[in-house]
């Protein structure tokens, strides 16, 4: 027989297996793309211009110098928080890491695998985190969990590694900042970003063994 | 309008169309949900820099390059075995029956099984000029676009893609029956 484009074309084009995007998958990323939306600095540029116009015309009322106050409040407020925080990250992370132990959960999604987890996150957060399993290196994956750390939602993968507990708090951000390291109260915390994201390493493992863990992370995630 | 009713308006129709490469292109159900979800990201991120084109052919861009990445990642993760979801499609059965009767609904069937396995079975640089081709009807120059290539190489891979294809089904013996009906 002789198979031609145009019928090879009619073949392909009739009988093979067009996937649909499943509706959890389309949910997700409605959920994103509307978190993201709201978490931008405010209205897009066009919106914010004309905000300006308005109050300049009007600045001699009482109801815009009041509206001017509150847009202020609202504006200082959160930058002034996060500015001025009440104590150290690295130990608000701490903080985290052992209440998790203590009261939990130290996973909201217990999984060993990456594709468990991962997706768990979506319509969660409004980025997604990347999650790998480090069991061939003996770090394997419990799961995950989302804290609030200073009002925004954070993306925290659990690990074990020989009964240690090592919790890795991820968040978005265009830093490239150099690698911190530091002791609060006996745990020890390794910070990295690779210019997308932001990682912060906590466990009571002694200091070598978290750098470890953080070097086979970051070779994981290269190439990007 | 805001980037979301942009994103919703404009990509979100697509959506289909997006996975549907991602699921071809990386043959893993849950890489190709990761796939998607970057790629909307990106695509939402970056849906300023889409003025006036056609939609389509930047968002299945957005898709490919990000499949691409994760293949490479892959590739050098070696003790990550390559996972491929043919087996569990096979119990799945495909879904939409255009007839019911039987002998035709057989026919049917074997022959989507033969087609997919032809499909799978090309590198994913030749795959990825089949989905785009026949499946979204795209031409070659905004082929070309996507892939970043000269239209030329596309029609070379094109017709590289449907020799291998026409050999794998010849040799599954596709000639006792009729082919396109």
């Amino acid at each position: 027989m002789s198979l031609d484009d145009q019928d090879l074309s009619a073949l392909i084009r009739t009988h093979a297996t067009r996937h649909t995007a499943p509706a959890s998958l389309r949910a997700g990323i409605r959920t994103q793309t509307a978190l993201a939306q709201a978490g931008r600095s405010s209205a897009p540029p066009g919106a914010k211009a004309a905000r300006w116009r308005w109050i300049n015309f009007g600045w001699g009322t009482a109801s815009t110098s009041f509206a001017l106050g509150m847009l202020c409040m609202l504006l200082v407020l959160p930058v002034a928080q996060r500015f001025n925080p009440g104590e150290p990250l690295d130990a608000d992370l701490v903080a985290r890491h052992v209440r998790a132990l203590q009261v939990g959960p130290l996973a909201e999604v217990i999984s060993t695998d990456r594709h468990t987890v991962k997706p768990w996150f979506q319509g969660r957060l409004d980025f997604a985190p990347p999650v790998f399993d480090l069991a061939g290196e003996g770090f394997p994956l419990m799961g995950g969990r989302i804290e609030h750390v200073r009002g925004d939602a954070v993306a925290t993968l659990a690990y074990t590694h020989n009964r240690h507990v090592i919790d890795v708090f991820i968040w978005p951000s265009g830093e490239q900042q150099a690698p911190v390291r530091s002791v609060r109260r006996g745990f020890n915390v390794v910070h990295w970003a690779d210019g997308s994201m932001q990682y912060w390493a906590v466990s009571d493992m002694d200091h070598e063994e978290v750098e470890t863990f953080a070097r086979l992370w970051k070779q994981r995630a290269a190439p990007i | 309008m805001s980037d979301r009713q942009r994103f919703e308006t404009l990509v979100l129709p697509h959506l289909d169309a997006g996975y549907n490469l991602a699921r071809w292109l990386l043959r893993d159900e849950p890489a190709a949900e990761d796939a998607v979800q970057e790629a909307s990201m990106r695509a939402f991120r970056y849906i300023e820099s889409l003025r006036g084109d056609d939609p389509r052919p930047w968002w299945l861009g957005i898709v490919r390059n990000t499949c691409f990445t994760m293949l490479e990642r892959k590739r050098n993760t070696p003790d990550t075995v390559e996972f491929d979801d043919a087996e569990f499609e096979a119990v799945a059965g495909p879904a939409e029956a255009t007839t019911s009767d039987p002998a035709a609904l057989l026919e049917q069937r074997r022959l989507r099984t033969l087609i997919d396995a032809a499909i799978r079975a090309l590198s994913p640089v030749l795959r990825e000029v089949i989905v785009l081709r026949e499946f979204e009807d795209l031409e070659y120059a905004q082929i070309a676009k996507i892939i970043a290539v000269p239209v030329g190489t596309v029609m070379s891979r094109l017709s590289r893609a449907r020799e291998k294809m026409r050999e794998a089904l010849m040799h599954a013996h596709l000639g006792q029956s009729n082919p396109g009906h």
